[in-house]
């Protein structure tokens, strides 16, 4: 049922189709179809019109002269026969018309004495009066009334007819007053021919007139297409984000005018990037700087809590109990501010472009285990690796990475947290799965976003609302992912993917980051392996 | 008869260099303090200190450039506090022949444990000598001669020196170099290991861009060679 409308809808919309891409696809077609069908119609009725009234003029002329002499000859000579003419004298006066400057073949019909027809032909194998319309014939021979518009009772008649494709004239007139009936017939080949060598040359004409058209089409398209091409062209520069395309106007016509829009239009763009990237900057600025300050009164005051901390495990009872909780609330704040301002600078780098990777080559066993040992998770985290597999990266940044993911699956999943890892290929797996309630899926696609809480009236955790956000900006920084997402039998899993050896993306010049300090040493420089190999 | 640490701090800011004065006299420092870099190299000039402790961002001449010109004439351990963790501040900071960096807000108890880690890359520990081509590292004096000629060393240089010698012709990772000899954790920023080489490389080397004692073992880590 469907298969049946389907094919019904087929076929027009396929043609719709066909025509909306030749109507989008090939303006220069079109242009030059356009041209030619202009150039066909006015070729074609210029010439048909020529042609027409030629062959008026040409056929008339000719008629008219033939048919005037005619009637002159036929009054000169038949008229001047005696009213019963003999065969003789009307072949001989029919072989007199005959040779007339018109050259028409001649036929005279009169009766003679006995009252028997008798024919006079001045070409006998051209013309008999078998060649003579029936029409024709009736119309001589019919006698009209006289009257004051008509003064004659015979008229001379005439017609125009073809041969086997020889178009020839045939005319006819009875001589008034009891005279032989006269035909004429004059081939018309001659004034054919003329026509016909004419219609060939409006032919070609017409036909140059086409492949002029087409041409002059091709060179209006170009005109106008190169513009329109530049124009393309500078859009989609300008689309990839280059936004100081700008076009070189000429002339004032409309596509000058479209190109000066575009200008207009890139320029305006270009100046609001520049100003919303300056006002981006400028708050980006804002908070860079901002944490940098934080961090000197920070630094002075960390150092002193220290002090006040110690003096509160020291258990000399030095402290006003009184005054304690408020101390130790000073100090677990203070650390807390200490996290967020470290974290507010860590993003600030990032976003700042700032941040650079300092690779090494570590054993991954090892570095989680000492990222977990670190911050007392050893007996919350199964940890599911085996030793011995090195991978270059940041150690610093994949602390970074582990112990927010360790960490967040900790606070909303509890333990146990599961952590695996897993070389595949060219790349490292890391996978943190926890045992809790899984992530809603709303709050799925968000959970990486800066200060993001899954509800508003939720209550303030513990965390800055950065910790998977820097974790993600340091996997991305290594050139991997991570993705979260819910197992199936409960629990969220965020997958750290890393490269094995991010190497390429450090590959800027620069004094640091490459193990290969004297990468640039002489030849005998620093491969003692390779070299022994060889030797 | 315990050994207490004379530190020289240099800090502009007066509440960092209070609060760190503070925490570290009681983490049992004597502690001398100056706001300027040309205030402490005076200082330096008058009272010999077991190690500076010192700002990066100061009025006048910086942090760096006091470093490099107290390692001009001293080999005194130098630990840098710096305030932005920026990355190329810290490998200024290593170029310019620091030996340590601390990053802002500091804790009291890591620049503590920063200090005396670095305060006992000083501590002889074996009586013996070793030969590496023209080099010799004398264990028991703690001296390393060149071609005879003494030369003048960091504790952080000499201690990396150390390590490497003890191990000849085997190959350290740059994590286990700053386990042995910055006592770093396993966070330990392996620039510190880079610089470090590079600057002993210039002192024992003939010809440094192309070593032949102290060689990179490509994704290992440096490896001490005696050269044939």
């Amino acid at each position: 049922m469907t298969k049946a409308h389907d094919k019904l809808h087929g076929l027009p919309a396929a043609r719709k189709a066909i025509l909306s891409g030749l109507r989008f696809t090939s303006l220069r077609l079109r242009l030059v179809v356009v041209f030619a069908l202009v150039a066909l119609t006015a070729a074609v009725s210029a010439s048909g019109i020529a042609y027409w009234l030629n062959r008026e003029a040409v056929l008339t002329r000719a008629q008219d002269a033939a048919l005037k002499d005619f009637r002159q000859q036929l009054q000169a000579r038949a008229g001047a026969l005696p009213p019963h003419a003999t065969q003789d004298e009307l072949q001989v006066a029919a072989g007199q018309m005959a040779t007339s400057s018109q050259r028409y073949s001649v036929l005279l019909i009169g009766e003679d004495a006995s009252g028997k027809r008798v024919y006079g032909y001045s070409d006998l194998d051209g013309f008999t009066l078998a060649k003579v319309p029936k029409a024709l014939r009736d119309a001589v021979k019919k006698q009209q009334a006289v009257s004051s518009g008509n003064r004659s009772p015979y008229h001379l008649y005439w017609q125009r007819s073809t041969d086997h494709g020889t178009p020839y004239l045939v005319g006819g007139a009875k001589v008034i007053g009891g005279g032989p009936t006269g035909y004429m017939l004059k081939s018309l080949e001659p004034e054919a021919k003329d026509l016909s060598s004419l219609g060939w040359s409006l032919a070609i004409a017409t036909a140059l007139a086409l492949v002029g058209a087409a041409l002059l089409a091709q060179a209006a398209a170009t005109t106008v297409l190169k513009p329109v091409h530049r124009l393309g062209v500078a859009a989609r520069r300008l689309g990839e984000g280059k936004l100081d395309t700008r076009l070189r106007v000429s002339g004032t016509d409309e596509l000058a005018d479209l190109s000066r829009t575009f200008n207009r239009t890139a320029e305006n763009l270009e100046k609001r990037i520049a100003d919303m990237s300056a006002r981006d900057e400028a708050s980006r600025r804002f908070v860079a700087d901002m944490s940098h300050e934080l961090r000197t009164p920070l630094t002075a005051i960390t150092a002193v809590t220290e002090v006040l901390e110690e003096e509160l495990d020291a258990e000399t009872g030095s402290v006003d109990p009184m005054i304690e909780p408020a101390v130790r609330l000073v100090v677990s704040e203070t650390r807390r501010l200490n996290d967020l301002v470290e974290n507010l600078m860590e993003v600030t780098r990032f976003d700042a472009g700032t941040a650079r990777l300092v690779l090494d080559d570590v054993d991954i066993a090892d570095q989680i285990t000492a990222c977990i040992d670190a911050r007392a998770w050893l007996d919350a985290v199964e940890l599911d690796a085996e030793r011995g597999s090195t991978v270059r990266l940041d150690p610093r940044r994949l602390d970074v990475i582990l112990a927010n993911l360790i960490g967040n699956a900790l606070k909303h999943g509890g333990s146990p947290v599961k952590v695996s890892v897993r070389l595949d290929g060219e790349s490292l797996l890391i996978a943190v799965r926890d045992g809790g309630p899984g992530i809603p899926e709303d709050v799925l696609p968000h959970v990486f976003d800066r200060f993001y809480k899954a509800s508003a009236s939720r209550p303030r955790s513990e965390g800055s609302g950065l910790g998977l956000s820097i974790a993600l900006e340091n996997a991305h920084i290594h050139g991997g992912e991570i993705t979260a997402a819910n197992s199936p039998g409960g629990g969220a899993v965020f997958t750290l993917c890393l490269p094995r050896d991010p190497s390429p993306l450090t590959a800027d010049p620069g004094p640091d980051g490459d193990a290969d300090p004297e990468a640039d040493g002489g030849p005998d420089g620093d491969r003692p392996e390779e070299g022994r190999e060889k030797s | 008869m315990t050994f207490v640490p004379s530190l020289l701090l240099i800090e502009d800011d007066d509440a960092i260099r209070t609060a760190l004065e503070l925490s570290l006299t009681r983490q049992g420092h004597r502690v001398a303090t100056a706001a300027t870099g040309e205030d402490g190299l005076k200082l330096l000039s008058e009272q010999r200190p077991d190690l500076i402790v010192l700002d990066v961002m100061l009025p006048g001449i910086d942090g760096f450039e006091v470093c490099r010109r107290i390692r001009r004439t001293d080999q005194l351990p130098i630990i840098l506090l710096t305030a932005r963790s920026d990355d190329i501040d810290v490998v200024v900071g290593l170029e310019s022949g620091a030996d340590d960096y601390v990053v802002k807000p500091v804790q009291g108890r890591v620049l503590d444990a920063r200090i005396r880690a670095v305060l006992r890359r000083g501590e002889r520990e074996a009586n013996d000598a070793a030969t590496f081509g023209s080099l010799v590292i004398d264990r028991a004096a703690m001296t390393v001669t060149k071609n005879g000629e003494d030369l003048q060393l960091t504790p952080t240089e000499l201690r990396l020196l150390l390590e490497l010698s003890r191990r000849p012709g085997q190959a350290l990772s740059r994590q286990q170099l700053l386990r042995l000899v910055w006592e770093h954790d396993y966070l330990g920023d392996s620039r510190l290991v880079d610089a470090c080489v590079q600057r002993l490389r210039a002192k024992v080397e003939d010809v440094p861009s192309s070593p032949t004692l102290i060689r990179t073992v490509r994704g290992v880590g440096y490896r001490l060679d005696t050269p044939q």
